[in-house]
């Protein structure tokens, strides 16, 4: 099969995931490294991998509603904790102040995806009427509506300041945090939720690039780029708007249950407007209205404290009395990427990607 | 396939009088052109048939029913095509998506089918992408398959847009001046393709133009609208003759 990978002779070719035998092997090559790596990794790195690849399902979640369907949603953070306290409720444990009902993974997970697409069906009607920054401000009055709930409705978030635990990482009666024994390799419960993680990952990664192979993805890219003209076509907007902030949603929710099981616990403030302006950041980062883009920025996103760091030691700043601590030092950088960014790639580090592969595609002419 | 009938129809802006009991019928599978200066009101009537307008007075029939308040996407959905004065193409999709795109009604499946691209999914997208081809090779912009429409010069936009309208598969497509700013050569392949659409395909047409030579030529009747009224309306060798459309095109002398 060598010669010309841009040939489709059928039309099945032409919108397949991977169309050709170079990008399949290359998938199955970076699948592979990435399963292998939470067997070489260290704990700490195995950590941020996981978070990047759960972030990236919240990423993408956005991506279908801004990236794709162009309409604003500063509140995705809110839908992410929605998932996450749906998540809790049903699959954590109760204590004298909070509900739990230590639910299997399989019944929580789907479930908190859909508690928050019902959320963001809710906005639905108000995006058909608004647009641009007016529906941003709206959404970020869902911001403030969610943080006051997430902080008073003590008996499921445990309150503010206090927080609770994330659910139990139990799928199918098999408890995450007794390990995996097969043969002589011992799977701890970190490597099980990285595991875990690539694969929802994968999977909504997969949904993406459907999506945008197929008249939904089309209607909505149709929304952004002519609301007028995508209505004159036939395209209903109110349902097309509706769909894109539900499936929007459920990634978040998805994202949310997932998260915090991890690190175990939830604080209600952490789903504060920083929390969703951040998920926005790292689209622009990645790459807006692409399928690659968001996982780009996640991996960015989180990878990102654990480079500073190793930078960091290996310059021996480590331990020594800086100006500004490592947080800080992180958001430094974080923000002055957005900005530069934003000025000379405003496709994001999918551009970055881009370019590079076409001009390795085109080697060794320059075009 | 029904006929298009206009009913005394008059739209007002405030105080502008953007329409003002216009009333004629567009017949099944003819070609009817709508010529007039700049703000006669011809785009407003298209804006009125395909919803984005709805007319302040009188009423708008396709075939049996009224659809004066009706949505645009549930116009589109009778079979009724347009494309726009300053082309309404998505940006940022290939010329391939833009016509796909046109086939979204006839497409049926969900969002979540979509998601998971089942079975059905996959059926109709490689139905709708043979569909999009033959409308490909009709307009001879398969070298632009699979370019986006912004990098695109006017003219083959202006074709896509043609070619999006007719992957609708419409009964009734409204051409909003297809050979705006175009050279002569440019207006005859456009000429070209509107009769083909006409003759071959069999859909009724409408068309708004201001290139004279072109709707003569090609027009089965036409109607003169100036200032939002309607001056004449006729086989276009009467209406070339019509005292009243001379006035309103050339001016007269003051003798």
């Amino acid at each position: 099969m060598r010669g010309r990978p841009n040939l489709y002779t059928d039309y099945r070719k032409e919108s397949a995931v991977l169309p050709n035998l170079t990008q399949k092997f290359w998938f199955v090559v970076l699948l592979f490294f990435a399963f292998s790596l939470c067997l070489i990794a260290s704990d700490y790195w195995i950590l941020l991998l996981t978070t990047s690849f759960l972030i990236a399902v919240a990423a993408w979640g956005l991506n279908i509603v801004s990236g794709f369907a162009g309409q604003i949603s500063l509140a995705h953070g809110v839908f992410v904790g929605i998932g996450t306290y749906t998540a809790s409720v049903l699959g954590g444990v109760a204590t004298t102040y909070v509900i739990g009902y230590e639910l299997d993974m399989i019944i929580w997970l789907p479930l908190s995806g859909l508690s928050a697409a019902l959320i963001g069906l809710l906005i639905a009607p108000i995006s058909v009427r608004l647009k641009g920054l007016n529906l941003g401000l709206v959404t970020l009055a869902l911001v403030f509506i969610g943080s006051h709930l997430f902080s008073n409705l003590k008996f499921i978030t445990g309150g503010a300041g206090l927080g609770r635990k994330a659910a139990k990482l139990v799928l199918f009666g098999f408890d995450f945090d007794e390990g995996l024994v097969i043969g002589n390799l011992i799977l701890e419960k970190n490597q099980l939720t990285y595991i875990l993680a690539l694969f929802v990952c994968v999977l909504a990664g997969l949904g993406v690039k459907n999506l945008t192979r197929s008249k939904t993805g089309r209607a909505y890219s149709a929304i952004r780029d002519g609301d007028i003209a995508a209505e004159a076509i036939g395209i209903n907007l109110f349902k097309f708007k509706s769909s894109a902030f539900a499936l929007s949603s459920f990634y978040a929710g998805i994202t949310g249950a997932l998260m915090f099981s991890v690190s175990g616990g939830v604080e209600p403030g952490t789903f504060n407007l920083i929390y969703s302006v951040t998920f926005i950041a790292i689209v622009i980062i990645g790459g807006g209205g692409t399928v690659l883009g968001p996982l780009f920025g996640a991996l960015f996103f989180s990878l990102m404290p654990g480079a500073i760091q190793t930078a960091m030691h290996s310059f021996g700043f480590l331990g020594q009395d800086l100006a500004l601590s490592l947080g800080q030092i992180e958001r430094v950088i974080f923000g002055l990427f957005i900005i530069l960014f934003l000025i000379f790639e405003p496709r994001g580090l999918w551009g970055i990607w881009f370019r590079l592969r076409n001009y390795f595609k085109a080697w060794p002419f320059s075009y | 396939m029904s006929s298009l009938k206009f009913n005394d129809v008059t739209l007002k802006f405030g105080g502008i009088t953007a329409l003002n009991n216009v009333s004629f019928e567009v017949k099944p599978k003819t070609l009817y052109a709508i010529i007039g200066p700049n703000g006669a009101g011809k785009t407003s009537i298209f804006n009125c048939i395909s919803g984005i307008y709805r007319p302040t007075e009188g009423s708008v029939h396709y075939g049996d029913s009224d659809i004066k308040d009706l949505r645009p996407d549930q116009v589109a959905n009778l079979g009724i095509a347009r494309t726009f004065q300053n082309i309404e193409l998505f940006e940022n999709m290939t010329v391939l998506d833009n016509i796909l795109i046109g086939a979204h009604r006839h497409l049926n499946y969900g969002p979540i089918s979509s998601l998971f691209f089942s079975n059905k999914t996959r059926k109709s997208e490689l139905e709708a992408r043979k569909i999009a081809e033959d409308i490909i090779d009709f307009l001879e912009i398969e070298q632009f398959r699979y370019s986006y429409i912004m990098s695109l010069p006017y003219g083959v936009q202006k074709r896509v847009e043609i070619g999006r309208a007719l992957a609708m598969d419409p009964d009734l497509i409204l051409l909003d001046e297809p050979a705006a700013g175009m050279n002569n050569e440019e207006t005859e392949d456009i000429a070209r393709f509107i009769i083909d659409i006409h003759e071959e395909m069999k859909k009724t047409v409408i068309l708004v133009d201001h290139d004279m030579n072109m709707v003569m030529d090609i027009a089965e009747e036409v109607m003169v609208l100036n200032f939002g009224e309607k001056l004449a309306e006729g086989k276009p060798e009467e209406i070339v003759k019509d005292s009243k459309v001379i006035e309103a095109y050339l001016g007269v002398s003051e003798l």
